[in-house]
């Protein structure tokens, strides 16, 4: 197979790839929770319910593309599009095996950072351009603690690259063939994971959304397939955010040879999912304050020690 | 460091927008038309007509923590930089850095203490007189 | 305990005869024997400050207004228009009813308010109900009434079917008025739209919202996302269920007040039969007073259970209400296998109950009473014990005792403020004295201590069911009084008289003797009293339902000032109501 052939394979296998596994893991997480929850979730289209993945995309698409008209209308249509966008351009840096990736950027990590940030203006948008005071105190509510866990999302993982000395993944994998980051940067993995699931806000920290607070916060007024792009981006998170920590923390690709990489960085991402959907059925939602406390008065705090203690332990025995 | 052609990723770049474009156009063509009724030109408020606008000043908390954001992210900048030639820079960076984020942890520790982390108000007031 | 309640009865009558010497006040009988006395105008609001002050009565139980004019055997001192103040006292454990009669030209006595000021609501309801203005109250509107509504509904003379008054239809024209009837005027509540700082933010949290637990509306006042200040709206659930007993036999007004807290079933109808058996004189055999007291526990525990669930759920936890929810089936299942019903068995009868226990029912309940702890053990360690949910109930939504009193809050509400009172064991009704349990009490009145007086009361109540189970009396199901009503079938079909006899109680419904009666019991969410006046006739003259969740949404703004709007949906999750039961 020529190497252009191959490329464009694996441009539009991740493109489908991430938003097929986006489709997918909504009906998937719904099975889980049911599991979880003593009772069945979906399971009458197909077989398991899988056809429900289908289903709610028929469905999406076959609704009424409303733009209400007391809404700022483009920016109303952008919000969501902007969070789709910035979570699929996420996934071209991520490597899912040796020489699996769309591009191995010397930067990837700083990409990574700046898709997920974009993120954040996706769910501010929306909720201010909706012109609903829901969606206003959502909106509000995303910018506040993404832009508070954003601070040292990105710190979290300078441990990381202080280690491997690179910000490319592909190097941060490698880097990890004798031990992967979990162990040696258990503290910036704790940091990073909450930071992740914050930026993507799931619950427990879904307050821009809040159900039983806000209605549905941020996209209070959207519908149809506007509503299905802000939760396919939602979705499309989870896994980025997941197969992040998989590749950063948990060695990637790296897994004894008996089955190829990209069945080992799979499997991974899968189990960070799962824990994500274990997280959602298992905590409660913090209040908005202690949330913001908890990111500035301990996230941060920890995170500049863990920087610290990484320096002087490596310097130390680096020598 | 290993190195990779950028062009992949510009092909990506518009595939996921040829991607997006698509989605919003076809739903926009299959999804019905004019289901309009009196409500749905009214934003949502819990079913009954809102009071005011949604259009109003913004509580200044929310500066106060924007203003933190651009502190401590834009400062985070030199640590990144720090980071990647962690090795290179060795003890002498090591010691620089460290003056760098006390700095910055006594600046956490001043907005601490001043109350500006402290969001909301954690006691009930009482009846209005 | 009749013989007790009576010496402390004339106690304070006696008292006020000695203290107050130029009081005048005529004394009614009533069967429920509480000191029911007329009082003039004038002299009303001195005494209920008298009361409250000097005699320990804490509490405004209950404010209502009776229309007399159509009434055959009216009490001599009754005008056209009756005011009802029903007072209660804790430390005494006594009750007092305070009545002053009103002319249909003169309907207007004093406000209460500066009293207790729970009376706002009951005087607001009085006005909307019937038409009687309280000088001195700040905002005296409909509350359970739309604004646009024409007359005062619990008139006599208002009709009282849909087909006694023209075809409803909702044009746009309608729904334009009705909607602009319902925007939120800020000034017209003392509030402003701005101060020197900050514009405020007024936002409708409901009728439609995810967690009002049904059509509650509480318009907040923001800044932010701080409550600078709450009005909780009520009436969207308003069914006129107080009308409706007024049209319906004794007998078939029995499922309506399933319907009224309904997440209490079997327990609603307890009250009333009650208070109907106490005016007809029936003695209720005791295997039906087990079977009652045994199926309104397990009411109980179910409609805790959904409190556990949803309040779980309002704080953020999405897991625990499907675990609470298929315990709740599996009770509803011995629900069904005794009653038929699931959430609205309407299975009491005036006199006993509807059928007898059906043969197995032990099993399930016993399966049911082993099986509960080990799994309220399991949603403790789920629920309770996580520590971001103690963070965002402990010390939230705090009231103390004397406030809660103010306020008229009864119940696990009152409990969890150091308040040991409990109706079950400090005014044995319905057979309870002869049970052994225990009245959980917590002290910091914050929502999570709300939480956990529930949460023991679930265990409670399953100590109850078992003694139940262990200890079912043999006998009838149903009294034989001859107002037994549907009389027991076994001795109806013999002979003319028999069958008459049951043919005029099941069609046209007993007659109930002339007079007043009131029981309040210890129901899911607090003391609910029903208070039924009968003409003598086959159906009620007056039936005043005091329902707890009513004062109980009333003090919202009180505890929720000042909080996040977070907070306030975990207080209203604490708070344990159902709008049926605010509404009626």
């Amino acid at each position: 197979m020529p190497d252009s052939v191959f490329i464009y394979v694996i441009i539009f296998g991740t493109l489908f790839g991430s938003i097929g596994g986006a489709a997918v893991l909504v009906w998937f997480e719904r099975r889980l929770l049911g599991f979880w929850q003593d009772r069945l979730g979906p399971n009458r289209v197909g077989p398991f319910g899988i056809g429900l993945a289908f289903a709610d995309i028929i469905k999406l698409f076959t609704k009424e593309d409303w733009v209400p008209p007391f809404a700022d209308k483009f920016v109303f249509i952008f919000a969501p599009t902007a969070i789709m966008m910035a979570m699929l351009l996420g996934f071209a840096v991520v490597p899912y095996g040796p020489g699996l990736y769309v591009v191995d950027l010397n930067i990837a990590l700083l990409f990574f950072l700046g898709m997920t940030s974009l993120a954040v203006y996706s769910v501010l948008l929306g909720g201010l351009a909706s012109r609903n005071k829901f969606a206003l105190l959502g909106g509000l509510r995303s910018a506040a603690q993404m832009v508070s866990y954003e601070v040292f999302m990105g710190l979290s993982l300078m441990g990381v690259v202080m280690l491997s000395g690179s910000f490319s993944l592909v190097d941060i994998v490698n880097a990890q063939q004798d031990v992967w980051f979990v162990f040696s940067q258990f503290l910036g993995f704790l940091v990073f994971t909450i930071a992740g699931i914050a930026e993507s806000h799931r619950l427990p920290f879904d307050l821009p959304e809040a159900e039983h607070e806000l209605v549905a916060g941020f996209h209070t007024e959207y519908s149809g397939m506007k509503f299905g792009m802000f939760m396919v981006g939602e979705y499309l998170g989870v896994i980025l955010i997941s197969s992040m920590i998989a590749t950063i923390f948990f060695g990637g690709w790296l897994g004894p040879d008996f089955l190829p990489p990209i069945f080992w960085f799979g499997l991974k991402s899968f189990l960070l999912v799962c824990f994500f959907v274990l997280l959602r059925a298992a905590i409660p939602r913090p209040r908005y304050d202690q949330l913001m406390s908890f990111g500035w008065k301990i996230m941060l705090p920890l995170t500049l020690v863990n920087l610290m203690v990484t320096g002087a332990v490596v310097l130390w025995w680096g020598y | 460091m290993t190195e990779s052609p950028l062009w992949p990723l510009v092909v990506y770049f518009f595939a996921v927008i040829a991607l997006v474009l698509i989605i919003l156009g076809l739903s926009s063509l299959v999804g019905p038309r004019s289901t309009m009724q009196r409500a749905t030109i009214e934003p949502f408020e819990s079913g009954v007509v809102g009071i005011g606008s949604s259009q109003i000043p913004i509580s200044v908390e929310f500066y106060l923590i924007a203003m933190f954001f651009v502190i401590f992210d834009l400062e985070t900048v030199y640590i990144f930089a720090w980071a990647v030639a962690f090795f290179e820079l060795g003890l002498f960076g090591y010691l620089a850095i460290s003056v760098f984020i006390l700095i910055l942890v006594v600046a956490l520790i001043y907005e601490w203490k001043s109350g500006a982390l402290d969001w909301g108000v954690k006691k009930r007031v009482g009846l209005r007189e | 305990m009749a013989a007790v309640i009576n010496a402390a009865n004339n106690g304070i009558v006696g008292k006020l005869e000695r203290e107050l010497p130029d009081l005048a006040f005529h004394q009614q009988l009533t069967v429920d024997e509480i000191p029911t006395l007329w009082v003039s105008r004038n002299d009303l609001l001195a005494l209920l400050k008298y009361l409250k002050s000097s005699c320990h009565f804490e509490m405004l139980f209950d404010l209502a207004g009776v229309d007399e004019r159509q009434r055959v055997n009216r009490p001599g001192s009754a005008a056209d228009f009756t005011v009802v103040y029903h007072l209660m006292s804790f430390s005494a454990n006594t009750d007092i009813r305070i009545k002053v009669a009103l002319g249909q030209a003169d309907c207007q006595l004093p406000s209460c308010i500066s009293v207790w000021p729970n009376a706002n609501w009951y005087e607001r309801e009085a006005w909307d109900m019937f038409g009687i203005v309280f000088t001195g109250h700040p905002n005296l509107c409909r509350i359970l009434l739309p604004p646009t509504w024409q007359g005062h509904a619990l008139r006599k003379d208002h009709p009282a079917r849909a087909t006694e008054m023209e075809p409803f239809k909702m044009t746009d024209e309608r729904q334009d008025r009705e909607q602009e009837a319902l925007r939120f005027k800020p000034e017209d509540w003392g509030m402003k739209r701005k101060n020197e700082h900050t514009e405020f933010m007024f936002l409708n949290l409901g009728p439609n919202h995810p967690s009002v637990h049904g059509v509650f509306r509480i318009v907040l006042q923001l800044d932010g996302e701080v409550v600078v200040d709450a009005v909780p709206e009520i009436g969207y659930h308003h069914r006129g269920a107080e009308k409706m007993a007024e049209r319906q036999t004794w007998h078939t007004y029995i499922p309506y007040t399933d319907r009224i807290d309904y997440l209490g079933g079997v327990m609603n109808n307890l009250p009333y039969v009650m208070a109907i058996e106490k005016m007809a004189g029936i003695e209720v055999p005791d295997r039906a007073k087990v079977i009652r007291i045994m199926l309104a526990e397990l009411f109980r525990i179910s409609s805790h259970l959904v409190f556990y669930g949803t309040y779980a759920q309002d704080v953020g936890q999405m897991s625990p209400v499907f675990y609470m929810f298929a315990d709740r089936e599996r009770l509803f299942g011995i629900i069904e296998a005794i009653t038929g019903g699931r959430m609205h068995p309407a299975w009491f009868r005036i006199g006993g109950v509807a059928q007898d226990l059906p043969n197995g029912w032990e099993k399930l309940v016993s399966d049911f009473v082993e099986r509960m702890p080990a799994r309220m053990d399991h949603f403790d360690k789920m629920a309770m014990q996580n520590s971001i949910l103690k963070q965002r109930s402990v010390g939230i939504g705090t009231y103390t005792t004397a406030e809660a009193l103010d306020w008229g809050i009864t119940g696990p509400g009152l409990r969890a403020t150091g308040m040991d009172f409990d109706l079950r064991r400090d005014r044995p009704y319905g057979g309870y004295d002869q049970f052994d349990f225990e009245v959980p009490v917590f002290q910091n009145g914050d929502i999570y201590d709300r939480a956990r007086v529930r949460i023991e009361e679930i265990r409670q109540s399953l100590r109850i069911i078992k003694q139940c189970m262990e200890n079912m009396p043999a006998g009838p199901y149903k009294s034989d009084h001859r107002l037994t009503t549907p009389p027991p079938k076994e001795r109806t079909m013999h002979d003319i008289e028999t069958l008459i006899h049951h043919f005029l109680n099941v069609s046209w419904g007993p007659v109930i003797p002339a007079g007043e009666c009131s029981v309040t019991i210890e129901a899911t969410k607090g003391a609910n009293m029903y208070y039924l006046t009968s003409d003598g006739g086959t159906m009620s003259y007056r039936t005043r339902i005091r329902t707890p969740s009513f004062p109980h949404l009333q003090q919202i703004p009180l505890i929720s000032r000042g909080l996040l709007i977070a907070d306030l949906i975990a207080i209203i999750a604490s708070i344990d109501f159902v709008m049926a039961d605010v509404d009626r």
